[in-house]
């Protein structure tokens, strides 16, 4: 019984997650699209949990679907309009390419799938309740993997310092700015 | 002694060259002639040192050999700057710098005044010591270096006067034409390190007996080839008279003294392959007796005066291959000795004449020269009974003991007997028609305008040119008693070691053979006195005789149309199809191409951010695959 | 495990993957190419996570977290360019940057 709740959970998020993913790359209104990623990454988090993974879905939902899509949806909204732009055009070869190229990677993924771990990937290990936990993570990231977190914490601050250089206006940009407000009002 | 003679022989002239080279224009062009002079009679003490003391050797001892260096040494073959004074070569450099000094001493009166006398002298001695290098050689290799040599020295003289396109014509002409015999040459000399894996003289005529007589005869036919290019027999004769396009001293010199007859000289030093190949020997002696008697034909109709001396050389030397080509080798050096004489002289006559006419040469503009000049009428007409064999100047003992050797030699002996004879007959008829068209009978319009009539006050050339003239004069006249034949023989006991030769006529064939020829030449001198001489009687017609003559037998029309024509239709072809656009177009094509796949290149990059991506997902793609594959 | 073997998780990471490339492929707007390039990244930490749940080792999940921490930085420069574009009064299209072109 418990087996066919798992399944039927795992079917579910599975089918939302793809669904989501087709819409995010369908919709012409980037509103819907980043809506559509929101959906995407809840359904991710349903994912991860039944893959004993309790932080990282906890993770995704505060930092990609919290943080991450809010500001996605604040600078859609900043751009307004000019935001949205038809997909499609240019020559025909990328659409034609684009198909192709993806195509090519899905089968070689699920050919690498199914030949080469088609016996090993049956053999789970078992796992106690704490894996996953945040207290793993805590410790794993002050002992094992300290470098990565270290230079984790660098690159956020890079980019912390990035955002806000490419969000500064120049002297002179800023006059233009105020010479076109001028002219439009 | 006699060895560093000979070295100092055979350098003294190239010192001579390379001087005035290198001196250039520092000396003065008198200086020049008088330095290349002074280097070939320096060349001619040097082989009267090694002759003197030659002589007072034993036959045995007659034979040395020197080794300066080894030239080429490989597991096979070693070749050594290796010289050979033996009597045959004595007799060779004493002609070649003796008449070879007293033509370059006349050449300083003769180029007076041309702007590039440096050149010319330079190029003079140089020549000198090419053929002395030809004659010294102690192996086959290095005859073929001064072989190759005095091709070159005869192509650079024959187009002294460059801007004569004439003369340019000639020179490449007599360069290709020899360029073949070189090439039967060096196959004739690939067989024999083949076969007998050497070059040097002793070992191959040693070892030569042992070889297939198919590959004998082919080697002999090799050296004929070579012999026959560069003494202009028929058929590689046409560069002859073109080459008179060069100066008159190098005429004498080149193409009458020394140079033609080196082919002479190679078939007396190589007698033991031939007498190994008697079909090729005896092939040789025909093709001379061809030659004699065509040659001598063709020079009846020549109006150049040079021509007909050219021609003459021509045929004289046809005498000699008939007979090297019996095996009488001693009578064929003797009469290439005397030939060297009487035919410089002659040449030097000439120039006499072309050189106080300032620079005629047609002989139908001459005429009663004989009061102008008196001294040198005397010098040609000595020259012509030489040439024609009146006893008892030089060319009757040499020609007459070829034609006794040639009747001692059995049918085919005979039949070139018959030959030479009409030979003698036709020799006697063009030489004395010279004689009397030059000399004799009225002063032409020309003559006149130079000197109405009477002899020049300062001489008839400066003592640089008279000199000489007079010297060969006495040789041409004394030059054949070296060889009374039955009766004194010395020159040929001197060649006898080295040259046996393989007949040899009796005292009654010497004697008839000499009647022979003697009487046909006066016949000769006689119809050429009715038609030519004082009261000149007109010529019967014979047109069409006359118009094969004056073409030279169309020899030259059948070459262009066989040779020349084809291969410069193939050459014009080839630079049509491979060299334009293959050799030059490749140059072009490459850096087309270069710019072509630069261009194409700079397709990829079409700023497109997408074509990027693209890319970079495709180059994932393929990744995988080789992952997998590499797994 | 309950629930599907570990081979669904990867087929469905595979299909999001792929699904997420043509996306950056195709789209024309540099936010749905950002959004797409999120849901590669996605992708890739469902594979990672679904390995360390096979292995038992938590070395895929420290990676996921890591690769969540840079797609968050890298969508905060991405964003800052789109408005920095915008603010220069630039036209939104992928297809109109083509100063590299030659």
């Amino acid at each position: 019984m418990g087996n066919f709740l798992v399944w039927v959970v795992w079917v579910g998020a599975a089918f939302a997650c793809l669904g989501s993913g087709v819409a995010v790359i369908s919709f012409t209104n980037p509103f819907y699209s980043a809506l559509a990623l929101i959906g995407n990454l809840g359904s991710l988090a349903v994912l991860y949990l039944l893959a004993s993974a309790e932080f990282l879905a906890a993770a995704q939902v505060l930092v990609y679907a919290g943080a991450v899509m809010v500001m996605f949806l604040f600078v859609i909204a900043y751009l307004g309009d000019s935001a949205g732009v038809p997909f499609g055009g240019g020559p025909s070869w990328v659409a034609v390419g684009a198909i192709v190229a993806s195509a090519a990677i899905l089968v070689e993924v699920v050919v690498a799938i199914g030949l080469k771990a088609g016996g090993a990937l049956s053999n789970e290990a078992d796992v106690g309740a704490a894996f996953g936990s945040p207290g793993e993570f805590g410790r794993l990231f002050l002992t094992d993997h300290l470098l990565a977190f270290e230079i984790t914490s660098i690159v956020l601050l890079v980019a912390a310092i990035g955002g806000v250089i490419l969000g500064t206006q120049t002297r002179s940009e800023r006059e233009l700015d105020a010479q076109e407000a001028h002219g439009r009002a | 002694m006699a060895i560093q003679a000979a070295w100092i022989c055979l350098f003294a002239p190239l010192a001579g060259a390379f001087a005035i080279t290198v001196m250039g224009e520092s000396i003065t062009r008198r200086t020049a002639a008088w330095l290349s002079t002074v280097s070939v009679f320096v060349a001619f003490a040097g082989a009267v040192v090694a002759f003197v003391e030659l002589l007072g050797k034993s036959a045995e001892e007659r034979e040395q050999l020197s080794t300066a260096w080894t030239w080429l040494s490989t597991t096979n073959l070693e070749i050594g700057m290796t010289l050979l004074v033996d009597p045959l070569s004595v007799t060779m450099m004493l002609i070649v710098s003796g008449v070879g000094g007293l033509i370059v001493l006349y050449s300083i009166g003769y180029m007076d005044g041309d702007p590039e006398e440096r050149r010319y002298f330079a190029y003079m001695s140089f020549f000198v010591f090419a053929m002395l290098l030809l004659v010294q050689a102690g192996n086959f290799l290095l005859l073929l270096a001064g072989w190759g040599l005095v091709g070159l020295a005869s192509y650079l003289l024959i187009g002294f006067w460059h801007e004569r396109k004439e003369a340019v014509d000639a020179a490449k002409k007599a360069f290709i034409m020899n360029a073949f015999g070189d090439a039967t040459m060096a196959l004739a000399f690939f067989v024999l390190i083949w076969q007998t894996g050497s070059l040097e003289f002793g070992d191959v005529f040693a070892r030569a007996e042992g070889m297939s007589s198919t590959l004998l005869n082919l080697v002999a036919l090799g050296l004929l080839g070579g012999a026959v290019a560069k003494s202009a027999q028929i058929p590689l004769h046409t560069w002859l008279p073109d080459a008179m396009e060069g100066p008159t001293p190098v005429s004498a010199l080149i193409h009458a003294a020394t140079m033609v007859t080196a082919g002479v000289y190679l078939i007396v030093r190589a007698h033991p392959l031939f007498e190994l190949a008697p079909t090729i020997q005896d092939l040789a002696a025909g093709l001379g007796a061809i030659t004699l008697v065509v040659a001598g034909l063709i020079a009846l109709v020549q109006t150049d005066i040079k021509r007909v001396i050219a021609y003459s050389t021509m045929s004289q030397i046809g005498y000699m291959f008939v007979g090297v080509g019996l095996g009488a080798y001693a009578n064929g050096m003797f009469h290439l000795m005397t030939h060297a004489f009487f035919k410089a002289l002659l040449f030097m006559a000439a120039g006499l004449v072309i050189h106080h006419l300032a620079g005629e040469q047609d002989i139908r503009q001459m005429g009663g020269l004989r009061r102008v000049m008196p001294k040198t009428a005397i010098a040609f007409l000595v020259g012509s009974l030489a040439l024609v064999g009146i006893p008892p100047l030089s060319g009757f003992f040499s020609k007459d003991s070829i034609l006794a050797s040639a009747l001692a030699s059995g049918g085919y002996g005979q039949l070139l007997f018959a030959a030479g004879a009409a030979g003698a007959l036709l020799t006697g008829l063009y030489t004395f028609r010279l004689f009397f068209t030059v000399f004799l009978g009225q002063p032409s319009q020309l003559v006149l305008d130079r000197d109405h009539g009477e002899p020049h006050h300062r001489g008839e050339g400066p003592w640089t040119m008279t000199v000489p003239v007079a010297v060969l004069t006495v040789l041409a006249v004394v030059g054949g008693w070296l060889q009374i034949p039955d009766v004194w023989h010395p020159f040929g006991d001197w060649l006898h070691d080295v040259a046996e030769p393989l007949v040899e006529p009796s005292v009654a064939q010497d004697l008839l053979a000499s009647a022979l020829a003697v009487g046909v030449a006066l016949i000769g001198i006689g119809i050429a006195w009715v038609f030519y001489g004082a009261r000149r009687r007109d010529l019967p017609r014979a047109a069409a005789l006359r118009d094969i003559l004056e073409h030279k037998l169309y020899v030259d029309e059948l070459y262009d149309a066989v040779f020349y024509r084809p291969a410069v239709w193939m050459a014009g072809m080839w630079r049509r199809t491979i060299e334009e656009p293959l050799i030059g177009g490749s140059i072009a094509g490459v850096s087309l191409g270069a710019r072509r796949a630069g261009s194409a290149l700079g397709e990829t990059q079409t700023g497109y951010l997408r074509s990027y991506a693209l890319a970079i997902a495709g180059a994932a793609a393929v990744l995988v695959v080789v992952f997998l594959a590499v797994q | 495990m309950d629930g599907p073997d570990l081979a669904w998780y990867l087929i469905v990471s595979a299909i999001l993957f792929s699904i997420g490339t043509l996306g950056v492929l195709v789209r024309r707007s540099p936010l749905i190419v950002l959004l797409s390039l999120e849901i590669m990244l996605n992708a890739a930490n469902l594979a990672l996570i679904s390995f360390a749940r096979l292995h038992g080792g938590h070395d895929g999940q420290i990676f996921a977290l890591t690769v969540m921490a840079v797609a968050a930085s890298e969508v905060v420069v991405g964003l800052g360019l789109i408005v920095a574009m915008s603010r220069r009064r630039l036209t939104l299209d992928v297809d109109s940057f083509r100063l590299l072109r030659g």
